[in-house]
């Protein structure tokens, strides 16, 4: 039996009994809050498909031209090149990117919320011409507005984004983790 | 010449340290916009920010 919420807009909304023979149940939390289904959860993975050269001694957006999937269509890989979602809540944020530049200089990889700087990582130390930066951050974002992109930064020389036909160098996915 | 190389022309005494983000004073940036590298930001204390007709004046 299937149970039909009727809109005061028009529309409905049906509840499905599944198929199956045995007793199972669904116990719903005593909290107020919003359902999440695969419809009100954006994700998406996306990449860069090809070296992507930069200024030395400058910050620059990294420009992911492939998607592998972007399921509410919130990633825009031809023009901003940043995920602004449409759903409201908390999501994971993945970013990570080889980058190229000379053996003793800093590369530094940043994820920035709204045009500005929200986090970053960087090479510390270490000294080598190819270093692979990789970070994650759980981020709000208001559902209308909010947009993530990242950015990286070499001051050596030859600096560079490398990128691949595959997902293997240069990426950048998130999820909905928790509706607002 | 970009715009990191105009800036190091019109003030030698800067070097790579200046420019890196949480040690340095200067901050350049590109959004991948078409519209090139800019300046973010400028706080160096001694160096005023230089204007776009001194740049654009660095061959």
């Amino acid at each position: 039996m299937s149970v039909i919420l009727q809109s005061s807009s028009g529309g409905s909304v049906t509840l499905n009994e599944p198929t199956t023979a045995s007793n199972f149940t669904v116990t719903l939390p005593a909290a107020t809050g919003t359902v999440q289904v695969s419809g009100n959860m954006p994700a998406f993975s996306v990449y860069r498909s090809s070296n992507q050269s930069f200024t030395s001694n400058t910050i620059s957006k990294i420009q992911f031209n492939a998607e592998l999937f972007d399921t509410a269509n919130c990633f825009d890989s031809t023009t901003n090149y940043r995920f602004t979602p449409n759903v409201a809540g908390y999501y994971q944020i993945n970013a990570q990117s080889r980058i190229r530049g000379t053996s003793s200089d800093n590369k530094i990889l940043y994820i920035y919320k709204n045009g500005s700087n929200y986090a970053a990582m960087d090479n510390f130390a270490l000294s080598i011409e190819y270093f692979a930066i990789s970070f994650s951050q759980v981020i709000y974002f208001n559902g209308t507005t909010d947009y993530v992109e990242v950015y990286g930064f070499s001051n050596g020389s030859n600096t560079t984004f490398l990128g691949d036909a595959t997902i293997l160098f240069t990426s950048f996915s998130g999820s909905l983790v928790r509706a607002a | 010449m970009n715009l990191y190389e105009k800036i190091i022309a019109l003030y030698p005494s800067l070097v790579d340290a200046d420019f890196i983000p949480s040690i340095g004073t200067i901050t350049l940036q590109n959004d991948s916009d078409n519209k090139g590298d800019y300046i973010r930001a400028w706080n160096h204390p001694s160096l005023p920010m230089p204007t776009q007709e001194q740049l654009d004046a660095v061959k």
